[in-house]
């Protein structure tokens, strides 16, 4: 920007230059012209009357003692001061003033230019009737003065114009420092907003009209930037806000597969170990009653039963830990409650496709168990139901509803809270329908998902005595619906107390 | 002498429960399921069930119903493997061993024994309900 403000500057000073170079001589030449023709032609007019009146002089003098009068005529002419050359010339005889100072060999033209032949001498001639014969009279003028008052004109002349040069020269810089300085203003200005100072509002005074537009656009530039800046930075933090609940989400699902998976291995393999201790130890009592007690064999037999009650120790004490990992006084809540706090979470992570439609009543909809599981089992049911979308799009319906004697044979008759949770999905086969609920199996590709979500979702709504159904078809859909028993007044009862004394 | 039928779809477990039971002099039968349970009871009813309670098809708790409505003479003792399976697997010991034990108490179960039991618990309890 220094180099723009130094050549806006030159260029201005170097044009209003060339103006005055183009100018000034030709304006020179020519005044100089006019002083030195006008002074020159008031010389000539001056001395031809003088030598007009010398000549009339001259004739009108008597035949005697010409000679000597006509000297004593031209004397006094050359005493006047004019005049520094004087003579005439009659025949062959050349009368002159003694006194003339430049009595120089005189060429023979007269009538020239004034200031020519560098002699700074001016001649006239005049022809004079002297009665019968004409005489010659020759008069020269001192051009001198006349030289040095034109040269003092064009002195001045010429510090006029030295002074109009000097004064334009001065306007030229003031006017491009005028024009500069506010240009060099809006540029540091513009340079403290792109340097990050986006908080300073330009403003640069300056009475030139464009100047002032620039200062107007560039401070519109800035608040634009600014707003833009500001929705940037709004935008930024709800992602970053959003992905840190996306994480969130994550580890809690993985959290609670994670427990599911090993509340699973943990009640499935302890069911088979017990099946399989029980002979263990049944046949290693039996056999000890057969042997003799203080034999070899029985003390043998004694460390497998004691090894086998560890072991069922153990067990038991690994099923307590997979229990107390997730289980939690079962308490009465609003069925609502968890299932908004699952949507909201899942509204951030579905993708735009997929409409999200709850529905549900005024009424609070009580249930009884653990209100972290319900949030699990929509979590479920939300996922499984968005990736059956995933492709294509679609809308995911999430129910409440209070239902009397439901027209499903698998649900027994009675009153029930229901959620229901429905998609436009790609549906399920039915030889799939019947084994979405068993654990470890899956229709996704190894590593995407466990089977164990909607085994879990089944566990989960038997826990708190409740029923799970799945209605779908192929490309039309599916239906989960969750039966949740309307909690009897003396179990809300109880509950209230439980949770109280907690 | 006192019979026994023993039902339960581990067949190493209803075996070893029938070797100590006809060591302790009882005549005893074994079933692995609840179907082949009910027609051993119909062809000769025992005086004491042992059953387990989480089966396929039909569960104990469905059996001890059924004997406690056609047949309410006969003694019922339910036993557990404990832990869980299948779609119950989650919250497993709630689930199996309260829940499902309690139904089967409920249901007319009079003793509970849970998975690995010792022989004398065994004997024990088949003792209070058969004290001659």
């Amino acid at each position: 920007m220094e180099r723009l403000v130094s050549s806006l500057r030159v260029r201005l000073i170097g044009v209003v230059l060339v103006i005055l170079a183009a100018l000034v001589p030709p304006l020179y030449l020519g005044i100089s012209a006019i002083v030195r023709e006008g002074y020159a032609e008031r010389f000539v007019n001056s001395l031809r009357a003088y030598s007009r009146l010398v000549a009339d002089e001259l004739e009108a003098l008597d035949e005697r003692d010409f000679d000597q009068r006509a000297v004593a005529l031209l004397d006094s002419a050359v005493l006047s001061g004019q005049v520094v050359f004087a003579e005439i010339r009659d025949g062959q005889r050349t009368l002159a003033s003694s006194i003339a100072t430049a009595p120089i060999n005189v060429p023979a033209r007269d009538d020239f230019h004034f200031g020519d032949q560098g002699d700074q001498t001016y001649f006239i001639t005049h022809t004079l009737n002297r009665g019968d014969h004409a005489v010659l009279l020759r008069l020269g003028f001192d051009e001198v003065p006349t030289i040095e008052r034109i040269a003092a004109a064009e002195r001045s002349v010429l510090l006029v114009l030295a002074a109009f040069v000097a004064a334009s020269i001065a306007v030229a810089v003031w006017l491009s420092w005028v024009i500069a300085r506010p240009m060099v203003r809006l540029q540091e200005a513009a340079q403290r907003v792109a340097s990050g100072d986006t908080d300073t509002q330009l403003h640069v005074r300056s009475s030139i009209r464009e100047v002032q537009e620039l200062n107007y656009h560039l401070e519109h530039m800035r608040r634009e930037l600014v707003g833009t800046n500001v929705r940037l930075s709004q935008e930024i933090r709800e992602r970053e806000v959003s992905e840190q609940k996306r994480l969130d989400l994550e580890r809690r699902l993985l959290h609670r597969e994670r427990i599911a998976t090993i509340g699973t291995l943990a009640g499935g393999v302890a069911h088979e170990f017990n099946n399989i201790m029980t002979p263990i130890l049944l046949y290693s009592q039996l056999a000890l009653e057969s042997v003799p007690a203080d034999s070899a064999l029985a003390k043998d037999l004694t460390r497998v039963i004691t090894a086998a009650h560890r072991a069922r120790t153990l067990v038991t004490r690994i099923l307590t830990f997979s229990r107390e990992m997730d289980s939690q006084q079962p308490t009465v809540f609003p069925l609502r409650a968890p299932v908004e706090e699952a949507l909201a979470l899942l509204r951030e992570i579905v993708p735009a496709n997929i409409e999200i439609v709850f529905n549900a009543p005024a009424e609070a909809l009580p249930v009884l168990g653990d209100a972290s599981l319900v949030h699990q089992v929509v979590i479920n049911l939300c996922t499984n139901a968005y990736e059956a979308m995933r492709r294509n799009g679609g809308r995911l319906a999430v129910t409440l509803a209070a239902v009397e004697n439901p027209p499903e044979s698998q649900v027994s008759p009675g009153c029930y809270h229901v959620l229901e949770v429905s998609d436009t999905g790609h549906g399920i086969e039915p030889a799939v329908l019947a084994h979405v609920f068993e654990p470890f199996f899956t229709t996704r590709e190894v590593g995407e998902g466990t089977g164990l979500g909607l085994s879990v979702v089944h566990g989960i709504v038997r826990s708190m005595g409740g029923v799970i159904t799945v209605h779908s078809a192929v490309g039309r859909g599916a239906t989960f619906r969750v039966y949740l028993p309307v909690p009897t007044v003396q179990q809300q009862e109880t509950a209230r107390v439980a949770s109280a004394a907690s | 002498m006192a019979n026994v039928l023993v039902v339960d779809d581990e067949v190493e477990v209803a075996e070893v429960i029938r070797r100590v039971l006809e060591r302790a002099g009882y005549s005893v039968t074994t079933a692995h399921n609840a179907t082949a349970g009910l027609d051993a009871v119909a062809r000769q009813p025992p005086h004491v069930v042992i059953t387990d309670v989480i089966m396929p098809k039909v569960h104990g708790v469905e059996l001890i119903k059924i004997l406690r409505e056609r047949y309410p003479g006969i003694r019922v003792i339910a036993i557990s493997g404990g832990g869980s399976f299948g779609p119950l697997a989650y919250k497993p010991d709630a689930i199996s061993t309260h829940a499902y034990l309690a139904a089967a108490r409920e249901a007319g179960a009079e003793e509970i024994l849970t998975k690995p039991f010792d022989m004398t618990d065994l004997i024990a309890a088949i003792r209070r309900l058969l004290p001659n």
